[in-house]
Order: C-alpha cells, then sequence, then structure tokens
C-alpha cells in the first residue's frame, strides 16, 4: 500500500512538471475523456477523484461510450469529430489510427511523452508498436492483451496428446480431442474472428502487403485452415456464425478443446474450470514463424481540443504505475507498466506467462482505413463463404486482396 | 395557418431526405471528410453492377413476404382468439403484447441463444422428443439461417397485427352476424362474408405499413447474424447501414438507402392514398 502510494504521488508529480508554470496560470478546466469497458457497472470515478485531487485545476468529464464490437464507439468518436464536437481525448485502438490520422484528428504527443517520468516505465516494443506511420506518437498506451491458445487439458489427457506448438501439432491435437460432440477447435466465425485465422494464415506467410494475399505461402496457409473446417472437421458445425460468447461457452461445456483468446477471459474460464483449463502461445508454422494479435488500448488527444496540456495529463495518469494497475482491475487486460507487471496478481500465473511467451510473435493488422471495414465485413463475409464451401480458399484471399489494394 | 406545420415538416422529414439524396451522388466517405468529390450517379450505377446488392435485394423480397405474411396470419389468428369470451381474455390481451413491447436487440440476442447449436433450447428439443438425430446449427446454414431470423421477426412482430385486427373486430356491429345467422351462415361464411370484408380497411393499412417497417428494419439480422453466414441474410438496408457504419462509404450507402427508398415509394403511395380516402369519409 506504501509502494502505490508513493508510486501515485510520484506518477502525479512527475507528469505535473513539465505543465507546472502553466497549471498556475491556468484558470480551471474540464477535459472530457470518452472510455468504454466490457462491464458496465465499473466506474472509473474513484480514478477521476484522485486526479481531479492531485490536480485541482482540472475536472474530468468521464463518458461511457457504448463499445458495440468496436464499430459503434468508433462511428460515434467520427461524427463527433466531424460535427466539431469530439472530446479532448478518448480510448482508442490501433485499427482506427490511420482512419483518425487521415481525418487530420489527432494530436501528436512525442514532446509531452518525451518529458514524462513514466515513459521509461511503458516496454520499448509496446511503445514501437503504437507509433503511428509517419513514425510520431499520437497514442499512449494504456493497456493490452495478447491472443493466445486456451486447451482443456482434461480433454488433452484423455485423448493422450500435449499442448501443440506447431500447425502440425495443432491439427494432430485437434484430430484427437475431436469425438461425437466434442470438437478440436472451438473456431469463431463471425466478427472479431480474424484473430483466429491471422494465427495460421498471417502466421504461414500470408501478409498485408500488396500480393501478400495471394502468394503461394500464404494460398498455401488458407488452404490448410480451411481444410480444418472442410476436410478435417474440427470445427463445430456453427463456426461460421459463432461470436465470443459462444467460443468461451463452447470451451467451458466441453464441446471445444481448444480456442484461442486473450487474458480478458482467464477468471472467467478458471471459474469455471479449476485446474482443467491452461494456455500456452498459439502454434508456429513449421518453419518458426508466428503471428498472434496483439489487442492494443490506448488513449489519444485530439486535435481540437481547447486543453490538450491537461488531457495530457489525465491520460498519462492513466498510464503510470499503479494508477495504471487499479484501471485494469476495471478491464481484466494487463498493464502496460513494467512496475505494475512485476507485481501482477489479477489472473493466474499460467495465463500471464501465457501472454508474455506470445509477445516475440505479437502484432497488430496493418495501420490502414481499411482495416475496420476488413474485420467487420470482408473477413467474415468470405471467411464464412469459404466455411461453407460457397467459394474457395483461394478466392477468399483475392477478395481480401483485392479489398486492400484493388 | 398551415405554415408552422409545413416548415416542422419540410425541417424534419424533408431536408433530411434531401441531405441523404446529395449524399449518395458524392463520393462521401466518413474518414475524408475533406475530400468527398461530385460523383453524379456513380454510386447508383455502382449499386446495379454489384453482386451483394442484388442478393440483398432477393433477400428483402423473401425477407418481407414471409416475414409481413406469417406475422399477419398469426396475428389474425390471434385476434379471432382474443375476440371470444373466456375467464382470463383480459390477462391474454396483456400478455400479448409482450413481444412487441421488447426491444429488438433483446429479442435479436434471446432468439440467438434459443438457435445455439450446442446450448439452444430448439435443439435440445427437438433431439429429445427424436426429431432430429444431431443438433443443427440454424444461423450457421446458409439454408436455415433467413427463415430462422423470419421466424424471430414473426414472434416480436405478429402482436402488432393481433392488436390492430381485435379493435377492428371489436367495431364490427353483432346486427352483421345476427343477420348472418338468420341466413344460416356457418362459422366460415361468417368469417368469410362479414368479418373480412368489413376488416379489409384495417387490414391493408397494417399490412401496408408493417411491409414497410420490416423492409426498413435491420436490427434483429444484425444481432443474429450480421448478415453471414457469408451474404445468406443480407437484405438492403444491411447492406446499406454495413457499407455506411463500416466501410464509412456514407456516399454509396446513402445511394443504396435512396434505392430501398424509391422501391418502397409505390407502398408509401398506396398508404397515404388509402389514409386520405379515409379521412375524406
Amino acid at each position: 500500500m506504501q509502494r502505490r502510494q508513493f508510486l501515485v504521488g510520484a506518477a502525479g508529480a512527475a507528469a505535473a512538471l513539465p505543465f507546472a508554470g502553466r497549471a498556475r496560470a491556468q484558470a480551471p478546466v474540464t477535459i472530457r475523456w470518452w472510455y468504454h469497458f466490457d462491464n458496465p457497472q465499473h466506474s472509473p470515478a474513484e480514478l477521476v477523484t484522485r486526479f481531479e485531487r492531485e490536480n485541482p485545476g482540472i475536472k474530468v468529464q468521464a463518458e461511457s461510450v457504448p463499445w458495440g464490437g468496436g464499430n459503434d464507439y468508433a462511428t460515434r468518436l467520427y461524427a463527433a469529430i466531424i460535427a466539431g464536437s469530439p472530446p479532448d481525448c478518448a480510448m482508442v485502438k490501433l485499427n482506427n489510427q490511420a482512419r483518425l490520422l487521415e481525418m487530420k484528428a489527432l494530436e501528436p504527443l512525442d514532446r509531452q511523452v518525451a518529458g514524462w517520468f513514466g515513459r521509461t516505465d511503458i516496454p520499448d516494443n509496446i511503445w514501437a508498436i503504437n507509433k503511428a506511420t509517419d513514425g510520431r506518437q499520437y497514442y499512449l498506451p494504456l493497456q493490452y492483451v495478447v491472443l493466445y491458445l486456451y486447451y482443456r487439458a482434461d480433454l488433452f489427457q484423455r485423448a493422450n496428446v500435449a499442448p501443440p506448438k506447431t500447425f502440425d501439432e495443432f491439427l494432430r491435437a485437434a484430430q484427437a480431442t475431436t469425438r461425437d460432440d466434442v470438437w478440436g477447435f472451438g473456431m469463431r466465425g463471425g466478427a472479431g474472428g480474424h484473430d483466429h485465422w491471422a494465427s495460421f494464415v498471417l502466421g504461414g506467410g500470408a501478409t498485408f502487403d500488396k500480393g501478400g494475399m495471394v502468394s503461394e505461402k500464404a494460398l498455401a496457409a488458407n488452404r490448410w485452415f480451411v481444410d480444418l473446417a472442410r476436410v478435417h472437421k474440427v470445427f463445430p458445425p456453427s463456426a461460421p456464425n459463432d461470436g465470443f460468447r459462444q467460443i468461451i461457452d463452447n470451451f467451458k461445456s466441453g464441446r471445444a478443446a481448444m480456442t484461442i483468446h486473450h487474458i480478458g477471459s482467464a477468471n472467467e474460464m478458471v471459474d469455471a474450470l479449476g485446474d482443467k483449463v491452461s494456455a500456452v502461445p498459439v502454434p508456429r508454422a513449421a518453419d518458426g514463424k508466428g503471428w498472434t494479435s496483439f489487442g492494443d488500448e490506448s488513449n489519444a488527444v485530439f486535435a481540437a481540443s481547447r486543453n490538450k496540456e491537461a488531457a495530457f495529463k489525465w491520460i498519462a495518469f492513466l498510464s503510470a504505475g499503479a494508477n495504471n494497475v487499479d484501471f485494469n482491475k476495471f478491464t481484466g487486460q494487463l498493464t502496460v507498466t513494467k512496475s505494475g507487471a512485476s507485481g501482477w496478481s489479477l489472473h493466474p500465473k499460467r495465463f500471464v506467462d501465457a501472454t508474455f511467451d506470445s509477445l516475440p510473435i505479437a502484432a497488430v493488422l496493418p495501420d490502414h482505413p481499411k482495416t475496420a471495414d476488413f474485420t467487420r465485413t470482408v473477413w467474415p463475409q468470405n471467411m464464412q463463404r469459404a466455411l461453407l464451401g460457397q467459394i474457395g480458399a483461394d478466392e477468399m484471399m483475392r477478395a481480401i486482396e483485392r479489398h486492400f489494394h484493388g | 395557418m398551415l405554415a408552422p406545420a409545413v416548415l416542422t415538416t419540410t425541417a424534419i422529414v424533408f431536408f433530411p431526405v434531401a441531405q441523404t439524396v446529395l449524399l449518395s451522388l458524392r463520393d462521401a466517405v466518413l474518414y475524408r471528410p475533406q475530400d468527398m468529390p461530385f460523383v453524379g450517379l456513380a454510386n447508383y450505377k455502382r449499386a446495379l453492377d454489384d453482386e451483394i446488392f442484388w442478393i440483398s435485394v432477393g433477400n428483402s423480397l423473401v425477407w418481407v413476404v414471409l416475414a409481413v405474411g406469417l406475422q399477419f396470419l398469426l396475428g389474425f389468428a390471434t385476434a379471432l382468439l382474443l375476440n371470444r369470451s373466456f375467464s382470463w381474455r383480459a390477462a391474454a390481451r396483456a400478455l400479448v403484447v409482450v413481444p412487441w413491447a421488447l426491444p429488438s436487440v433483446i429479442i435479436g440476442l434471446m432468439w440467438t441463444w434459443m438457435y445455439d447449436f450446442n446450448l439452444g433450447v430448439f435443439n435440445d428439443t427437438l433431439v429429445r422428443v427424436g426429431i432430429l438425430d444431431k443438433p443443427v446449427a440454424w444461423l450457421a446454414s446458409p439454408d436455415a439461417a433467413l427463415y430462422a431470423i423470419v421466424l424471430a421477426l414473426t414472434w416480436q412482430g405478429f402482436p402488432f397485427f393481433a392488436v390492430v385486427i381485435l379493435a377492428g373486430l371489436q367495431a364490427i356491429p353483432a346486427e352483421l352476424y345476427e343477420a348472418a345467422a338468420i341466413d344460416g351462415a356457418n362459422g366460415w361464411q361468417r368469417l368469410r362474408y362479414v368479418t373480412i370484408p368489413s376488416l379489409a380497411g384495417v387490414m391493408a393499412t397494417a399490412l401496408l405499413l408493417r411491409t414497410i417497417w420490416v423492409a426498413n428494419s435491420l436490427d434483429v439480422i444484425l444481432v443474429m447474424t450480421g448478415g453471414g453466414p457469408g451474404l445468406a441474410t443480407h437484405t438492403l438496408p444491411l447492406y446499406a447501414f454495413l457499407r455506411a457504419y463500416s466501410g464509412m462509404e456514407f456516399g454509396y450507402g446513402a445511394a443504396l438507402a435512396v434505392l430501398l427508398t424509391l422501391a418502397l415509394l409505390a407502398l408509401v403511395v398506396l398508404y397515404v392514398a388509402r389514409a386520405a380516402r379515409e379521412a375524406a369519409r
């Protein structure tokens, strides 16, 4: 507790330093901050109170905005920006950065970050992954997850297989655990399921560069993935329409032996299954390469804000040491700070380990204006048609190539 | 005297419609607000050349005809039942409105879980009573998904017809039935020659209104399948919504919406003409 109070105090004092002169001259300001929590019962009120106590000249108006799979939130944000009334700062994800930059809506934070004490408490690879394509820093990292492979230890033991490390081992494990009403892999074919596909197809050599979806390697990787459903039948028949809730409930009820998700669902899994559930990094291709999704969440300050310095103080407060740990209690994700991670106790260790072990292959989808439409519409539409045999695996890849490169 | 009403209608109806038409003539992408060039009818031409547009039109026809037809039949039968005398009629009349009162999103979620492949009540019941050998992935099957959603919407929408037709039934003079009985008409003949002709106006208006609403609705589909699997449940309003709010192509989305509006305009004209005739009586 004393350590936490020290960190909070240090965070507040240090964050305030670069702006101390300004703060004295400033009239009290109110900043609007948009956020979303999966659990609407959670509220950031305690953090807001703490911040306002440490920064008497600044009031924070925290506005909970419905997430709606990400699209509702993003649409509201774009509409607010175009209407000329965006919040001063908001929680944002990398797959919207390109669009926000195209709208000239973001304020670069390089100067503030350079003078912020908390910069070195966030690992370099997280800073790097959040940097924009123009080399500037618009996002201040807030939390993250990395997708890993959940497996049912009891079903694996019954089938006498080990957690897979390679694609071939994955196929063998999926086949060994598939029986009557149990399927080897609970695949998410509905919106948001691109991460499942990407682990195997991007991991197998496909890229978003021009021609990267239709290279021989990419086509072969996608054929292999589609064959998991069409030939080997290790996905449940409901896979084309399954979303987050279905894959989690299928796994918990023993209808699926493996699925892919992140540490945000770990506590729910353990509550239901105890030691019967564990996790490992997603499997890699035969050449040792792999890909898993880095689920980012940052805060950004908007160019239209009239209180940019105050807004930065608030988002810096949220990304600092113990504050960031407290924030992640609401979201169930992982702290971006090294100091916070060292004493992490919000999740069982095996899931934290699986997350850290996945970091070397963790990446994000391209910072491209069409990425959001890819994840929401283009991927599910074509993946579902391929899983159902309405189009071939190669046709699916050509559709994705056309979406990004015409 | 009419000026305020005309101004208000212009502001809240015609202005947004005009704005949508103007937007449909531009290459308007929401994340490029500074660059929305005028492209004339290019968005309309694109729609007519777009395979997904025509698939959506076909699905919309099936969706409207089946959903409105089933809602009407079920609503009509329910109204006839509720017009009879029985001890708990008041409670039944109140309860029948419940599906209509529920938000569409709740209905979508509720029916999604009822159809669930692994945990759904439909599969569980049908397998237990031996009608199915194994569960069916209703919403993941391109042959079943649209019909499964039609069933959900039928459940939601039939109370509208039941309530409207019940009101119409209660307005039919009892003398007509007495005269028919004296003439020796049986139950079917009373329905055929007294009830249905007396309700014709009410039913036509309810059918027109509901057709317009169902043709425009996308919320239940969006929640249950998002238009999938593949394109199996893509309807025209859903496609317009996805192009606008997923692709951020507001110009193209507006063009699709205008095409839908034009298709519905014939029904709107019919409704307005009927309403005018009713008012003139």
